[in-house]
């Protein structure tokens, strides 16, 4: 099955380069190599702050425009992988090895099967 | 009792969970298992079957391929090849031992970590003890639609999310395990409060008996599950003398270890002595010790083993702080050093978060009858009273206040 590893955090704590965000990066890149290696990752990447985000909703009359993502909330999507795993203890297992700066989620969600 | 509802009771939830864990589908398994329940009601009163749990299995299997070439899905799943339709004899022959016993997978699937914690207990009492919705509602006090969508959820969030129907692997097997015995705790704790063992969930001791055998069976390297598995026999091998003639609960201390069921509390010490034998202590086998220490009571001219229990809860409480220990601690503490010591540990717990639990009010009570406080006793016991004990303790309570 197919997951996406959606990955929340403050993202006020990646504005400045520090060693922990160098540290946390190559954790990232070391990851995301190993999965590759076995074969289970199916994409993934890292994702501009918030604030460039821009959020299209359809309205009556055509498509609204917001400055800022879909929801505002102190932990935002910072980055997502997709990965193919047999089930979801697979997945759950990789979420848990995600590297964080300190606090965060990961919300873990089984792709949409289409047969 | 009939002989449907006799299976049903004796070897529904291995039908159940031979099903699902072979179609991987939990609704499949119970829609199956229902309508060969139903066929069984119409048949057996002028067909009794040689092996009813072989018929029952065999006639929900049946109707399971139906459903699934009905739906015509084509699922990547490797079912076993499907089989040519059992006829009459074959049904009549087939053996129940051959139900393969997949109860532990389905108990894994129903206790998964991602399922909400509140589905968990339900989901394993439907599934693997075939408790009605009904019944399990009524045991969680929640209204029959709410458990009915709870467990819905659940169910679908296994089927959606890739709950796998393996047992878990070594990585995942702690914190999987814990879930499992957290969830059976739950449950177990339902049935026990439950002291007529008439309510509705009558029996359902029972269930939690088996259960915990097929899981201390599956799994007898892990000392908590043993320990659960006493824990259960202990409380159960009890359950004659919780009540006095007139329905009211009798304490523990006052209860008569003659009308106590031995061979069960055998079993439990046996299972007791193996978890201890695998040398790792952990919070269910001091709890379970600490039902143990009663079980070993002769009779009542026996002293009761107040310094024993006292000891344990202090091991209990070095493992983890939890008001509801102190409050059973207090009880013990008031034999041993008397009311004032123990009310006096009573007091110093956090009161406003205990406000609604009821095991506070109604040992405080004893403690200020005890100590002469009338006034200060009968309001604890009017609080305990308002806060819906179960009829037995309700009954002991009003006569415990009618004393005063």
């Amino acid at each position: 099955m197919q997951y996406m590893l959606l990955i929340y955090e403050d993202e006020s704590l990646y504005q400045d380069d520090s060693p922990d965000l160098e540290a946390v990066i190559a954790a990232h890149q070391a990851l995301a190599a190993e999965l590759a290696e076995q074969g289970i990752l199916r994409g993934g990447d890292g994702l501009k702050t918030s604030d460039t985000a821009t959020t299209v909703r359809k309205t009556a009359d055509g498509h609204a425009l917001h400055d800022g993502p879909y929801a505002e909330a102190r932990e935002q999507l910072g980055g997502f992988y997709q990965i193919e795993v047999p089930d979801l203890d697979a997945a759950l297992a990789i979420a848990k090895r995600i590297p964080l700066l300190r606090d965060g989620a990961v919300e873990v969600r089984p792709v949409m099967e289409m047969d | 009792m009939n002989t449907l509802d006799q299976t049903a009771r004796e070897a529904g939830g291995r039908i159940v969970a031979a099903l699902a864990t072979a179609f991987r589908d939990l609704d499949l398994a119970e829609e199956a298992y229902a309508e060969a329940c139903a066929r069984a009601a119409a048949v057996w009163p002028t067909a009794p079957p040689l092996d009813p749990a072989a018929w029952l299995y065999a006639t929900a299997r049946r109707h399971a391929l139906d459903i699934i070439r009905k739906r015509n899905i084509r699922q990547k799943l490797t079912l076993d090849a499907p089989e040519p339709e059992p006829s009459v004899e074959d049904i009549l022959v087939s053996d129940a031992r051959l139900i393969p016993d997949e109860r532990l997978r389905l108990i894994f699937v129903c206790c998964h970590p991602a399922v909400a914690p509140e589905a968990r207990a339900a989901l394993t009492l439907r599934l693997v003890c075939g408790l009605s919705v009904q019944e399990i509602a009524r045991a969680f006090l929640v209204a029959e639609p709410a458990m009915f969508q709870r467990l819905t959820r659940a169910k679908k969030k296994i089927a959606q999310a890739g709950v796998s129907f393996e047992v878990p692997g070594p990585d995942a097997w702690p914190e999987r395990l814990s879930a499992v015995l957290s969830t059976l705790e739950v449950a177990y704790a339902r049935a026990h409060e439950d002291a007529a063992g008439l309510g509705p969930h009558a029996g359902y001791g029972r269930e939690m008996l088996d259960l915990t055998t097929a899981l201390a069976d599956l799994l007898p390297t892990e000392p908590e599950c043993l320990a659960f598995a006493a824990l259960v026999r202990f409380a159960e091998a009890r359950r004659p003398a919780r009540l006095d003639a007139e329905g009211a609960m009798v304490p523990l201390s006052e209860q008569d270890p003659a009308r106590w069921n031995k061979p069960l509390i055998r079993e439990g010490e046996a299972l007791l002595r193996a978890a201890a034998r695998l040398n790792r202590s952990g919070p269910r086998q001091l709890r379970a010790a600490l039902q143990g220490v009663w079980c070993v009571r002769r009779s009542l001219a026996e002293p009761p083993p107040w310094s024993a229990a006292l000891a344990l809860y202090d091991l209990l409480l070095a493992w983890r702080e939890d008001p509801f220990v102190r409050i059973n601690r207090a009880v013990v503490l008031a034999q041993i050093a008397g009311p004032a010591t123990a009310l006096a540990e009573i007091e110093a717990l956090d009161a406003p978060r205990l406000a609604d639990f009821q095991p506070f009010h109604a040992v405080r009570a004893d403690l200020l009858a005890r100590l002469g406080r009338r006034g200060e006793a009968l309001l604890a016991y009017d609080r305990a009273l308002d806060l819906a004990p179960g009829p037995a303790e309700r009954l002991w309570l009003i006569r415990r206040r009618s004393e005063l």
